[in-house]
């Protein structure tokens, strides 16, 4: 069971996130109303918007699901506290870092940061260094973190057993590993993987910038290098949330604890491996990536679906199919958090089809479906852990009075917002765009809807905050438990 | 296993700053005149005068340019073309044009080249002069300036792949490799090359070069280091196996 | 063009289905029958839909791989070449190659209907994208305009007018204002 000292870190860990999460989501309303032309913002403080709102949500959400699995393995396994410490400290450090390179840097070249474009400096020139190593400090990091949340495993489990291989062979074999481990696992190892990803990019990069040129790197490997990093690390974020799930939802929805089995183990250990493959969807304009390639991204984009998703599906098919079901907001957050995942993996999959792809890349499409499993997906399943751990710390499982507000407000706000990006997506609006030229001004409509859908989701979100951090604070007060 | 990580990340970081130290920005000038008609111009040949179209409607030609009194890039140029294009196995039919650029050159000169190049008996390749120079020059965007001091033309080494039509579809400065070689012998027959790389020479880390031989993209370093975090995780993992385990605790 | 509002009508109908499904599942959930054990034979069941995704995405695949861009029009020669040397924040183009040092840039491009044309794309800078718009302001086609690499997109305009090029990979801050035009006569 979680340690007092894991209670507290856990509880600083969340406020982190929301608070976070209020201020992230408060850039992106700025963003949708600017489009919207509701507000005016300089196409420079958009961009460097654009760039803090993808790095922080990014960072705050593979954190959340390192942390939720973190705080739930203590029932399996003995957790560090002080690993999840030494990660947070990090995180704030690289955080304001990446912060002072935006806002006072004004640093604006995306949050994938496409080579060469921070070399081309239209801002501070400290800027650029600050933030390649704003995430050189949070990837060395969390390659610690991530790699000594699977050390913590593997004092326990072995190699095999934590990926549940023995359930493979054998029917029922002795040690049995919870598909919490197993979820777990997989998802640290594809983090473990990306942030080498991540290091070396960043090692290149910087290797650049104080070569004084002397040293230029291939557009190409970059780019592949980019999305290795940064279509792995979103994925693997999901993953971790998906983890939570299969240990929470049974136990809020008093159904019987998810059993691995050899199906479940054989999904998740093929996910390894398709996920890897599918950040080449990423690349499918360039024409220069050679056309196997293309094509094996496209197949792997496909098949990464079948294991996890699937396996998953029928998992919960099978916990509450015609099932007398206790609802309460954590696992109805779970359950449209579900759909939310598969709505937008339909999404990815259009998407991922190449002959889409030339109408459909770097549209509004593509933030279209990652916001939806985001937004909707992901999100919803750490505001899951959220709140039932502060239930747990408060020992108070009532439903708090606004609760029957904060599912339709998320979803009203949530499919709302995302609708008017698959909208102008399919409309061939442009992503990333500080305007929008007049030809395409049914952009600027949908921009602005999306800002006041987005307002709506906000207030879901902080209706969950204010219960959330009220219930963590009492985790400051116990002495012990 | 740290250790060997933060060891392979120095030795990256390490071979770059060390083998890259050239200065680099991309040449343009192989894209010059590309998709142009060349000049169909008279050559004079061993066996008497042709029109340039007379070659390119039977096949597409790689048309080298060269000139027998050079003491410089020219024989180097030949040799490479040579070995570059003995190392073809492709069924492509084309031949190779040597056209000389100096108007003092003859014919006879130019078979004499050929000898020298064991060519003389070669049929794929012709060695010829023109009268018409100029104008073959300024349609492939060949500049050659006459030195009077050294009695030398400054020039590039340059190769054209001509097609069928009678259009340059490809350009190649310099001493190249036997793959770009093959790109060149690929696109003058009218195979569609979705994308190539312009030139340049710092870039250590590119990940493909292409083969048209095979239709493929060849690995290179770059890929190497595109496969590094798998190889790397992999390295983790066997390390991880060796944690000692306290499965009662 | 009907495939963007096949592609948004596909995608809405899938998320209805799911949605569906959902809400069917969780009314199942409120007042199960008395009798009722649940889901019968899940792992038939879960057999059954594996089965049945794998023949679809491998329908999918086989159905849609041909017709990636990267096959588009190989076997033909193009009536026109036109260069594309992109930059912060503007398309240079020609029909010439373009020396950086003495450029020469076509302000008014013009191709030609019905025959394919072929656009060889790169940057001089930043990865900069290369998206055709028609007049009806629909994206019909597509490349990235990577430094250091030359994108070969061809194509056949099958109707005369104004064509827009936007930029369509975050180039800096002009990057919404990144623009030009061409006409198929």
């Amino acid at each position: 069971m979680a340690s007092l000292s894991l209670k507290k870190i856990t509880a600083v860990w969340i406020y982190t996130i929301l608070i976070l999460f209020v201020l992230a989501i408060l850039m992106g309303i700025t963003m949708r109303f600017t489009q919207g032309k509701t507000i005016s913002v300089s196409p420079i403080e958009f961009y460097l918007l654009m760039t803090t709102h993808g790095v922080t949500m990014i960072g705050i959400w593979a954190a959340a699901g390192i942390v939720a699995v973190n705080y739930l393995l203590a029932r399996y396994i003995k957790v560090s506290t002080s690993l999840n410490v030494f990660a947070l400290v990090f995180t704030v450090i690289s955080i304001l870092m990446l912060w002072a390179s935006t806002f006072i840097g004004k640093f604006h070249a995306g949050w994938t940061f496409l080579y060469p474009l921070p070399f081309h400096i239209a801002w501070e020139t400290w800027a650029t260094p600050m933030f390649l190593w704003s995430l050189m400090v949070l990837s060395v990091s969390w390659f610690i973190w991530t790699l000594g949340s699977m050390v913590q495993i593997l004092k326990k489990y072995s190699l095999r057993q934590s990926f549940a291989i023995q359930h493979i062979s054998k029917k029922s074999p002795s040690v049995e590993t919870p598909p919490l481990v197993l979820i777990s696992m997989v998802s640290l190892l594809g983090m473990v993987v990306c942030f080498i990803a991540a290091i070396i990019l960043l090692a290149l990069l910087l290797a650049e910038y104080y070569s004084a040129g002397k040293f230029v790197n291939d557009p190409l490997l970059i780019k592949n290098l980019t999305f290795f990093f940064g279509h792995t690390i979103a994925n693997e974020a999901l993953y971790l949330g998906l983890a939570t799930l299969y240990e929470l939802l049974p136990e809020v929805s008093g159904r019987p604890k998810f059993k691995t089995t050899w199906y479940v183990a054989l999904g998740w250990n093929c996910a390894i491996i398709f996920i890897l493959g599918a950040f080449f969807h990423h690349l499918y304009m360039d024409f220069v990536q050679p056309k196997g390639f293309q094509i094996f991204g496209q197949i792997a984009s496909y098949f990464a679906t079948i294991p996890s998703v699937v396996v998953t599906i029928i998992s919960i098919v099978t916990l509450l199919y015609n099932n007398k079901i206790k609802w309460s907001l954590v696992n109805l957050l779970f359950f449209i958090g579900l759909m939310g995942w598969i709505i937008g993996g339909i999404g990815a999959v259009i998407d991922a089809t190449i002959s889409n792809n030339i109408i459909l890349h770097n549209t509004l499409w593509v933030p279209a479906h990652f916001h939806t499993y985001n937004v909707m997906g992901n999100v919803l399943f750490s505001l899951a852990f959220f709140v039932w751990v502060a239930n747990e710390f408060s020992d108070n499982n009532d439903l708090q009075k606004y609760n029957k507000l904060v599912m339709p407000l998320l979803m009203v706000g949530g499919f709302g917002f995302v609708l008017m990006f698959y909208w102008a997506g399919a409309y061939s609006v442009p992503r990333r765009f500080a305007m929008y030229p007049s030809e395409l001004s049914s952009g600027t409509a949908l921009a602005s809807a999306a800002a006041w859908f987005a307002c709506i989701y906000l207030v879901g979100v902080l209706l969950v905050l204010f219960d959330v951090l009220k219930k963590c604070a009492k985790v400051f007060s116990s002495s012990s438990h | 296993m740290r250790k060997s990580f933060f060891f392979f990340i120095a030795l990256v970081v390490f071979s770059n700053v060390v083998l890259c130290n050239t200065n680099g920005l991309y040449s343009f000038s192989e894209e010059e005149k590309l998709f142009k008609p060349i000049a169909n111009i008279e050559i004079a040949t061993a066996e008497g005068e042709i029109s340039l179209s007379d070659l390119y409607d039977k096949s597409p030609i790689i048309l080298v340019l060269v000139f027998t009194r050079c003491t410089g890039i020219c024989s180097p140029l030949l040799s490479n073309v040579k070995e570059n294009i003995r190392q073809q196995q492709t069924n492509e039919k084309y031949k190779v044009l040597v056209l000389s650029f100096d108007s003092s050159d003859s014919i006879s000169g130019m078979l004499q080249l050929a000898k020298r190049y064991n060519l003389d008996e070669d049929k794929q390749w012709i060695f010829a002069t023109t009268d018409r120079i100029e104008a073959l020059n300024a349609s492939v965007g060949f500049n050659p300036v006459w030195d009077s001091t050294s009695q030398q033309f400054d020039h590039e080494a340059l190769v054209v792949g001509v097609n069928g039509n009678g259009y340059i579809v490809k350009k190649l400065n310099g001493l190249r490799a036997s793959s770009d070689f093959r790109s060149l012998i690929k696109e003058i027959n009218s195979e569609f090359v979705l994308s190539y790389p312009l030139p340049r020479k710092n870039m250590l880390f590119s990940c493909f070069t292409y083969d048209p031989a095979t239709g493929k993209k060849k690995i290179s370093v770059g890929m190497l280091v595109m496969l590094l975090p798998v190889v790397l995780t992999l390295l983790v993992v066997a390390g991880l196996a060796t944690i000692k385990r306290k499965p009662n605790e | 063009m009907e495939e963007h509002k096949f592609i948004l009508f596909l995608f809405l109908s899938a998320a209805v289905l799911v949605a569906g499904i959902f809400h069917f599942l969780y009314s199942t959930t409120l007042n199960p029958p008395s009798e009722s054990e649940g889901l019968q034979n899940p792992l038939k069941k879960r057999g059954f839909v594996l089965v049945f995704m794998f023949i679809v995405f491998v329908v999918l695949l086989f159905v849609t791989v041909p017709k990636s861009p990267y096959f588009l029009f190989s076997n033909e020669t193009p009536a026109k070449v036109v260069y594309v040397n992109a930059q912060q924040f503007a398309y240079m183009m020609s029909y010439k190659s373009i020396d950086l040092n003495k450029p020469e840039i076509e302000t008014d491009v013009e191709l030609p209907l019905n025959e394919p044309v072929e656009f060889r794309v790169t940057s001089v800078d930043v990865t900069h994208g290369f998206g055709i718009y028609n007049s009806k302001a629909e994206l019909l086609i597509q490349t990235q305009a990577m430094p250091g690499y030359v994108n070969r997109l061809r194509w056949k305009f099958t109707e005369p007018g104004k064509y827009n090029i936007l930029c369509l990979e975050f180039c800096g801050s002009g990057h919404a204002v990144m623009r030009s035009s061409f006409t198929v006569k």
